[in-house]
């Protein structure tokens, strides 16, 4: 890997080597620019990943976040991750396309917002992601027939043929979901050798063996052998401008140190919360007043049951049947929709959820914590509106950088209760159809976006469309803050997509 | 105490990893006598209380049970999971608040300390204060609405301490940590219900079964 000089003058620095950072990071060093990737966390050795979910959480963010609002999120697991690789070192490879109708709910419904751009426009990126990166499904996709993935789907564990069931009893279509992970072995070009899908079931402690499409084995590789450099352990808190407000460089801590690294241009990839924080921080390209607003999750409504076999639901993909007729259901009191998937997961996560999301105490409890090799679970991912209750803000309180800690408020307005709502009566019926007993419906929600969105107008918006920064033109921003809305699909895919459109309005501007 | 009874034969499998293999070995062996680094002797004699009616463990232990509350102690001074309740203070001093507000409670309704409340005396206050029924505004204990959060902490992690424990794993008949060695990332061959490897655990308590 080549490397850069303390006094070296980047073209860019980018902030974060995931979903955000790394596709632009290769993008730009294929385009011959000079890339330094500044990653907060360590360089991790996959095959040293570990199942054990209390030691797993080294690839989690652990740098405290204060939670708040009528609905506090968990972070921490699962949530955001750190190392090289970023969050898609934890995540679950869950790899729905975005709704071409959620980039329009404003214009549909009247309600939410509309991005500034049609689905359309970010097609042909979400195809050179899933192409490049490796991306399983069927052969036929029942809700856009015109698509196709490079690998066939893994083995359905009990919950996703269950969950087909439960459709077939309801008249719902289903699917294997698109997944991001190879199913048979890869030479993956500037990588080298990935191997298939061996249904460990620990996505979310890190993949052992290459299969699931990261960052760390794709992105990164093609940036480094383009001459980008990847430098772990960098905590960037403060960015530098000069006189007439442009950015200059960064410093950060690395092994307590402080060094100044100086760039052309900056390019903000931590994610909702961290790069809402490093702006607000460092007092810059909030003339919007809209650094740190309208922070969302998606609605993560679980329901969980037991069935009379030995399921094992830590073996296997976790999440493998998809339906998205839920998208916009018939009967909907809410604007927007939500996909459903079936749901295995390693015994702690499930434990943890049952522990938060309900109040079952003594031998009740004991005869619940057994029943986790008979355990099968769904949830859904449902759209999620921007609402000027929800934000991230410092707090009073500093963490170990000596940098104000960030506290996040997140509370469901009237339309992600009505999702909910809706999906929890859904999902009992389904679980209910196959017979599933003790059914728990867990109300949570998941990932993160918002806090600097993007729009045509900087009286209302941090970034363009291209996520430059309205303020200062060499600050843009690549990662799921310039969300306008969360839609319903996870966000890896939008956000790699993204990456690549603006790498290339950099490139052009 | 360990012996060599408690050695679940998981750990010798080679579809464990040498990595976990020792994270899990080490958890085993941990001291389950000690005093408290994190909570004060009385804020710990709650908790240990508490445990014994939140998680009765003996049905899936029998007898070889875990000191839970020791466990979450050590927890509470080592790394956490990267967020709390904005609501609560830092996660050791809301722990030490917590059990002390408890404490208070107990001793003004039943004249006695928490730690010699009654199983049903327990449960009522586990139950109410996850209904918000529960708490002090009084300086360095909680109010009902932070002991509400709190209590999903406290379930919480003592479910995490107690299920990362191989013992638990056996007896439960869990493979998660069975998912590969070294030598080969084996993963699981087979993931269909109702068949079960020979490496993995069975089910060895009848409600699990």
């Amino acid at each position: 890997m080549k490397t850069y000089a303390e006094t070296d003058t980047l073209d860019v620095i980018i902030v974060g080597s995931g979903a955000g950072g790394a596709p632009l990071a290769a993008r730009l060093a294929q385009a011959g620019k000079s890339v330094l990737v500044l990653e907060a966390g360590p360089k991790f050795t996959p095959a040293q990943y570990t199942s054990d979910e209390i030691e797993a959480r080294e690839i989690y963010w652990l740098n405290e976040r204060l939670s708040g609002g009528r609905n506090p999120q968990p972070f921490g697991g699962n949530n955001s991750g750190t190392g090289v690789g970023g969050s898609m070192l934890h995540y679950g490879a869950f790899l729905p396309r975005p709704d071409a109708r959620d980039f329009q709910l404003h214009t549909e419904t009247g309600r939410s917002v509309d991005w500034p751009f049609r689905y359309e426009e970010l097609l042909p990126y979400i195809e050179e992601v899933e192409s490049f990166i490796g991306v399983s499904g069927p052969a036929q996709y029942p809700w856009d027939p015109s698509r196709q993935y490079a690998y066939s789907p893994p083995p359905a564990n009990p919950a996703a043929l269950k969950m087909r069931d439960a459709c077939d009893a309801l008249g719902l279509r289903h699917a294997d979901g698109p997944t991001a992970l190879i199913t048979r072995p890869f030479n993956q070009p500037y990588f080298g050798e990935r191997q298939g899908c061996v249904s460990c079931g620990a996505c979310h402690q890190g993949c052992r063996n290459g299969a699931k499409s990261g960052t760390d084995n794709t992105w990164l590789p093609l940036a480094v052998t383009y001459g980008a450099e990847i430098r772990p352990g960098c905590f960037v808190h403060t960015i530098e401008t000069d006189q007439a407000g442009r950015v200059t460089g960064v410093v950060y801590k690395q092994n307590g140190q402080d060094i100044r690294q100086r760039c052309e241009k900056l390019v903000l990839s931590a994610g909702a919360v961290e790069t809402a924080r490093l702006l607000l921080h460092n007092g810059l390209a909030n003339s919007s007043g809209q650094v740190g607003e309208n922070y969302m999750t998606h609605i993560s409504t679980q329901i969980w049951g037991e069935i009379d076999q030995e399921v094992r639901p830590n073996r296997g993909y976790p999440s493998l049947t998809i339906t998205e007729d839920m998208m916009r259901p018939k009967d909907a009191d809410f604007a927007g929709g939500y996909l459903i998937q079936s749901l295995g997961m390693m015994p702690i996560t499930w434990a943890s959820n049952i522990a938060r999301g309900s109040t079952r105490r003594g031998a009740d409890l004991v005869r619940t914590l057994a029943g986790y090799n008979r355990s099968i679970g769904m949830g859904i991912h449902g759209d999620c509106m921007p609402s000027p209750e929800n934000r991230v803000v410092l707090s009073d309180e500093k963490d170990h950088f000596g940098i104000p800690k960030p506290l996040i408020t997140h509370s469901y307005g009237p339309n992600e209760l009505a999702m909910h709502a809706h999906a929890s009566r859904l999902l009992t019926r389904m679980w209910d159809a196959i017979g599933a007993k003790d059914l728990r419906i867990l109300d949570r929600a998941a990932h993160m976006m918002g806090t600097a969105r993007m729009g045509k107008d900087s009286g209302s918006a941090v970034v363009t469309p291209y996520g430059q920064s309205f303020d200062i033109d060499n600050l843009w921003i690549s990662d799921h803050s310039t969300f306008p809305s969360a839609t319903a699909a996870n966000p890896a895919l939008t956000i790699m997509a993204l990456a690549l459109r603006t790498a290339d309005a950099m490139l052009t501007h | 105490m360990t012996n060599s009874s408690d050695f679940p034969p998981f750990l010798a499998s080679d579809h464990l990893s040498r990595r976990t293999h020792d994270i899990l070995k080490e958890r085993l062996e941990e001291d389950s006598s000690g005093t408290p680094r994190t909570l004060s002797s009385t804020a710990f004699s709650v908790l240990d209380r508490i445990v014994t009616v939140l998680l009765p463990q003996e049905e899936i232990l029998g007898q070889q049970t875990l000191n839970l509350a020791l466990r979450v102690d050590r927890a509470l001074s080592g790394p956490r999971d990267g967020w709390r309740f904005a609501e609560l203070p830092s996660d050791s001093q809301a722990w030490e608040q917590a059990l002390l507000t408890l404490n208070d409670l107990s001793t003004s309704q039943f004249e006695r300390p928490f730690s010699l409340l009654e199983d049903s005396a327990v449960a009522a206050f586990l139950d109410a204060m996850g209904e918000g029924k529960v708490g002090l505004d009084t300086p360095n204990r909680l109010n009902p609405s932070q002991m509400q959060k709190w209590a999903l902490d406290l379930r919480a992690d003592v479910i995490e301490c107690f299920l990362a424990d191989p013992r638990v794993q056996d007896r439960l008949g869990m493979s998660a940590n069975l998912n590969g060695g070294d030598e080969r990332f084996q993963g699981f061959e087979t993931v269909q219900a109702n068949e079960r490897k020979d490496f993995e655990p069975a089910t060895k308590i009848s409600s699990a079964a």
